[in-house]
């Protein structure tokens, strides 16, 4: 297009690049793929590890015990929220439906999971807080989603968590406007089952008394 | 829950007394706001953020009709001024800088001028004022549940009437045995997530339309600003029954809302109590164990 | 060194295979090319028998004849698949890139000729593999885009979907392995004199598509891998039971997605410069913001991927980003659109099948383009996110575009291809049937989409029934249209009207009109020296 054919004149001896040349592009090029390939398989950690440190998508943050001397006075609600994947055979919902803190004041929530099925059953949870620009602000102390479960059938348990919201949440001007947070859990399936396992084993001697505790222990509905 | 609901299911199938019941409640949707025949455009707005919504569309639309309009035209002075028998000699311009300019710049200058409602619409649509009550959406496939946890948590699934059971009045496709109920001018806290795929709840005239993901709960909100009945559909590909998940959304003053709710409690109370039966049942373990 | 090519390039010149060797074991590039080209068309008849389906099953509400949905989501899958990497790509990146990249920059062939068969053929076993897919355990019913969940073993148990994948990822190897030989063949096999900055714009297209299929398709290969062990090997990559997220399956999906998008529609506007150029008998006005503005959207589309996700449930200001980053999409494409338009201003055009369809080209994409802009933004996206509006708008930028680019190709190219001109009056009807088609088609789901219909449903509300009557009725006619381009196709082969070396005139003037039509099987084997002025 912004060459003249007219002008093209052809040579009777062939120049060509030497081969070696296309190879060594050639690898460069193939170092580019290998490269964006492990790019693609390092994302996983860094996309974690990007969640855990900015809070993003409302990952929230764990944290020590938070100093006495950081408590202001502002209220916020922390509403408390259940869910079960449909593959685990289990009931869970927060004990209280909300809790009032102060600021920077570590508090304490139960919830209530019940293995429903016959088998033992290892859980785990995952967790996030909304309004998403919460989750920097909202530190765990101790957490029952930090550890797998392990439920016999029948077994209900109370598992506690300890939070606070940290104070710098009315400093920041995006999140002053936060009035309450949601905590919410998903309970599934663990990938890893060998602990309900080992339960299992043991399941097959004392049968009798398992049957037992699934009549004893029923959830309140 | 898990076995509530099958319990529920078993027990809708059986008995059709929950559909009757509901289909009073759905006559009495007055103006619905649904999808009307040869459409071109949105669903009237029912919420602020749809009204904002359609406002910046319309700005939009008519930067977007003017750009088609003037290429449209250029490229007609070309068909008639510049083709071979008009114009046997082409000229040789292949460069002017200023004109350059000027069709960068401009662009520019437009995505700018858009830019500021777009922004604007953005961070409104983010921010929950201080709603007052909650309600949970939990995407199943391939029907919807909803759960009061301000009104003493009591839930129920909301499946599509099948073609079949359709009758007289109610929207094939859209109208569910059970719909939600929301009380007017009330800010409501969407909290969603969902029990297996992605689901997507979605109601045009609200402007909602938020992922339900596993795992993770996702919040929104919404205030209605007119009583009717508004409907969406399932809008993230979910598997075989997709198209068959639709949102009913019965909204009705406050009044109406609070009879509803104490009725509700009952009627749903009723078919939570169903686990308890379940645990003496020997349940099949549905969880994968690898 | 030069003496061996010279040696090298005289055995070949003696070695001129025959028969079925002459494809299966082809090294020459204009063969491969043809094979891709004939693939494309295989995978266009398949593509559009899908689509074909799905709007005869939407033509009216209820359940016309595909009761079994999942069967609907696995056409839905299929369309999307097949018509992206299995037609689009190798007519027009493979095809003419093959057939013309190294006519046009006074190459002998490409740089790697057994790498290039060995793409071919992975991309061929890739189809069967598709097609497997599609057949066994119920299909693929997840969408192109294959969220997990919905793709896992718990939603998805069987092999269909990790046919798919290793379908995926055998086109994803001919891609990878494509790119290479294109970026080598293009950086050290120019002429003499062909400079960077002188190539004609449809080697850079091809140039810009290899880098970003370079740097695209590994992402997905290594999130299909992760899928692959999720489903078989128990890893939890995106499975929130194992602490993994689905959203990273969407990010990484769209990171390599959008992309994509641009590695289709990239090659097109290689082609559309050309034709235009050629028929308006000017040079390409504005050549080098032209080849920029291809390279600018190559990179900043890299950037923008979560526009595809703002419904996921994102943090405000991540929108806010997406928003404001794909907004800018607009100013490169902007400076290309305007190009064309002053390229043909002051031209002296013969409207020619090629040039009717470089029009239409210009004229919808601008119409898909406009839309993309409303897409762009994260508060309006909300309306349309997942509706028949979102349809509309990449079916016109991308199926219509990009096919039309094919066509205009075809048309402008066939000559130097099988040493045939094509029929101008069929050529200009089948121009005519397939624009009203597509509009017909596509148009009305724009409206379809604002009053709320969601895409990729087996049945819909009454109330859409309206517009998608009259969409499925465009549908039937562009298929006419389809038709009647292989009429046109038959015609010109059997025909006796030999194609000169450059039927176009003086606009064409590109080196690939330098030698006689058709091709012969060894071109510019004497390297042609370009000496003219530099790009202005």
């Amino acid at each position: 297009m912004t060459k003249q054919p007219d002008k093209i004149k052809r040579r009777t001896t062939v120049t060509r690049e030497p081969k070696t040349r296309n190879g060594v592009t050639a690898v460069i090029l193939f170092g580019l793929v290998a490269g964006m390939t492990g790019l693609a398989f390092a994302s996983d950690p860094l996309y974690r590890i990007f969640c855990k440190v900015t809070g993003y998508g409302g990952t929230t943050q764990v944290a020590e015990a938070p100093a006495k001397s950081k408590i202001v006075d502002q209220m916020v609600t922390v509403r408390f929220d259940a869910n079960v994947n449909k593959l685990l055979p289990w009931q869970f919902k927060p004990v209280q439906n909300t809790i009032k803190v102060r600021l920077g004041e570590q508090a304490i929530a139960f919830y209530e999971a019940t293995n429903v099925s016959d088998k033992p059953i290892v859980g785990t949870a995952t967790f996030n807080v909304a309004p998403f620009k919460a989750g920097e602000y909202f530190n765990k102390i101790e957490c029952f989603c930090f550890t797998e479960q392990v439920l016999k059938p029948g077994q209900m348990v109370q598992m506690p968590v300890t939070f606070y919201v940290d104070q710098s949440i009315i400093k920041d001007r995006n999140t002053v406007d936060v009035k309450s947070i949601t905590l919410s859990y998903t309970f599934f399936a663990s990938d890893d089952q060998s602990e309900a396992e080992k339960l299992q084993t043991t399941q097959f001697i004392t049968d009798e008394k398992d049957t037992i505790i699934s009549r004893e222990v029923v959830p309140k509905g | 829950m898990q076995n509530s609901r099958r319990i529920i299911l078993r027990y809708k199938s059986g008995v059709a007394f929950l559909i009757t019941a509901f289909a009073a409640f759905m006559a009495s949707g007055a103006n619905a706001a649904e999808p009307k025949p040869w459409q071109m455009n949105f669903q009237p707005a029912a919420t602020p953020v749809m009204e904002k919504i359609t406002e910046f569309h319309n700005l939009l639309l008519t930067v977007e009709v003017g750009i088609v309009i003037f290429v449209l035209a250029l490229m007609l002075i070309i068909i008639f001024k510049f083709n071979a028998k008009s114009n046997p000699e082409p000229s040789k311009t292949t460069h002017n800088t200023p004109l350059e300019v000027i069709w960068t710049v401009i662009p520019i200058v437009i995505l700018i001028i858009f830019s500021v409602p777009s922004m604007k619409l953005l961070f409104f649509m983010d921010k929950a004022q201080n709603p007052e009550m909650t309600l949970k959406i939990v995407g199943h496939q391939w029907y919807w549940s909803y759960q009061y946890p301000d009104h003493g948590g009591f839930e129920f699934d909301s499946n599509m009437i099948p073609d079949e059971e359709i009758k007289p009045g109610q929207r094939r496709l859209l109208d569910v045995d059970n719909q939600v109920v929301l009380p007017v001018n009330t800010e409501v806290r969407l909290l969603m997530t969902s029990e297996d795929v992605i689901h997507n709840w979605a109601i045009p005239a609200f402007g909602v339309k938020l992922d339900t993901v596993p795992g993770r709960t996702n919040e929104t909100w919404v205030k209605v600003t007119k009583p009717g009945t508004y409907y969406g559909q399932c809008s993230e590909l979910c598997g075989v029954n997709h198209g068959f998940m639709p949102v009913a959304v019965k909204v009705v003053s406050k009044d109406e809302f609070k009879q509803w709710v104490a009725k509700a409690k009952k009627e749903f109370a009723k078919v939570k109590a169903a686990p308890v039966k379940v645990v003496e049942m020997n349940t099949p373990v549905q969880a994968k164990v690898r | 060194m030069s003496d061996t090519a010279h040696a090298d390039a005289h055995d070949r010149h003696d070695h001129r295979p025959t028969g079925w060797r002459r494809w299966v074991y082809s090294t020459n590039h204009k063969d491969i090319g043809t094979m891709y080209i004939v693939m494309a068309m295989i995978g266009a008849i398949v593509g559009t028998a899908t689509s074909v389906a799905i709007r005869l099953e939407l033509h009216e509400p209820g359940i016309q004849f595909i009761s079994d949905f999942q069967f609907y989501n696995v056409l839905v899958t299929a369309h999307g698949f097949i018509m992206v990497f299995f037609v689009v790509m190798p007519a027009l990146i493979a095809g003419f890139g093959n057939w013309f990249i190294p006519l046009m920059i006074g190459a002998p062939d490409m740089a790697f000729p057994r790498m290039n068969n060995i793409s071919f053929w992975l991309l061929a076993a890739a189809l069967v593999m598709l097609v497997i897919a599609g057949l066994i355990d119920g299909g693929p019913g997840t969408g192109w885009t294959v969220y997990p969940p919905l793709s896992n073993a718990d939603y998805h148990p069987g092999m269909a979907v990790d046919f798919g994948i290793l379908s995926l990822h055998l086109a994803g190897a001919s891609s990878i392995l494509g790119a290479i030989n294109f970026i080598t063949t293009i950086v050290n096999m120019r002429a003499p004199g062909m400079t960077f900055h002188r190539m004609p714009l449809f080697v850079w297209a091809e140039f810009v598509t290899a880098v970003l299929l370079l740097l695209a398709i590994p992402v997905l290969a290594g999130a299909l891998t992760m899928l692959l062990t999720d489903r078989n090997f128990g890893t939890t990559f995106f499975s929130p039971a194992g602490g993994g997220d689905p959203l990273l399956w969407q990010h990484l999906f769209w990171f390599f997605g959008h992309p994509e998008v641009y590695i289709i529609i990239i090659p097109a506007f290689g082609v559309i410069s050309q034709i235009v150029s050629t028929f308006a008998k000017k040079p390409v006005f504005g050549y080098l913001g032209m080849a920029y503005a291809m390279a600018a959207i190559g990179v900043v589309g890299f950037v923008v991927w979560a526009h595809h996700m703002y419904t996921v449930g994102f943090n405000v200001e991540t929108r806010a980003y997406f928003t404001l980053a794909t907004m800018v999409i607009a100013v490169p494409t902007g400076v290309k659109v305007f190009s064309w338009l002053a390229t043909m201003w002051g031209g002296s055009i013969k409207f020619d099948t090629p040039m009717l369809y470089a029009m239409g080209f210009i004229f919808l994409f601008v119409v898909g383009g406009v839309t993309g802009v409303t897409l762009a933004n994260a508060g309006s996206d909300i309306a349309f996110h997942d509706t028949y509006f979102v349809v509309a708008h990449f079916h016109y930028v991308l199926s219509v575009a990009a096919i039309f680019a094919m066509y205009g190709g075809f048309y402008y190219w066939i000559g130097k291809m099988s040493g045939k001109q094509y029929p101008e009056g069929l050529g200009r009807l089948q121009f005519w049937v397939s624009f009203v088609g597509v509009n017909i088609l596509f148009f009305p789901q724009h409206f379809a989409g604002m009053a709320g219909m969601p895409r990729r449903i087996p049945d819909f509300p009454d109330a859409y029934a309206g517009w998608n009557m009259i969409s499925s009725w465009g549908a039937y006619i562009t298929v006419v249209g389809a038709i009647l381009f292989f009429v046109v196709l038959w015609k010109t082969l059997k025909s006796e009207n030999a194609a000169e070396a450059n039927p176009w005139g003086v606009g064409a003037d590109t080196l690939e009109w330098t030698v006689e039509s058709p091709a012969p099987f060894h071109t510019h084997e004497q390297t042609p020296s370009i000496s003219t002025q530099p790009a202005e």
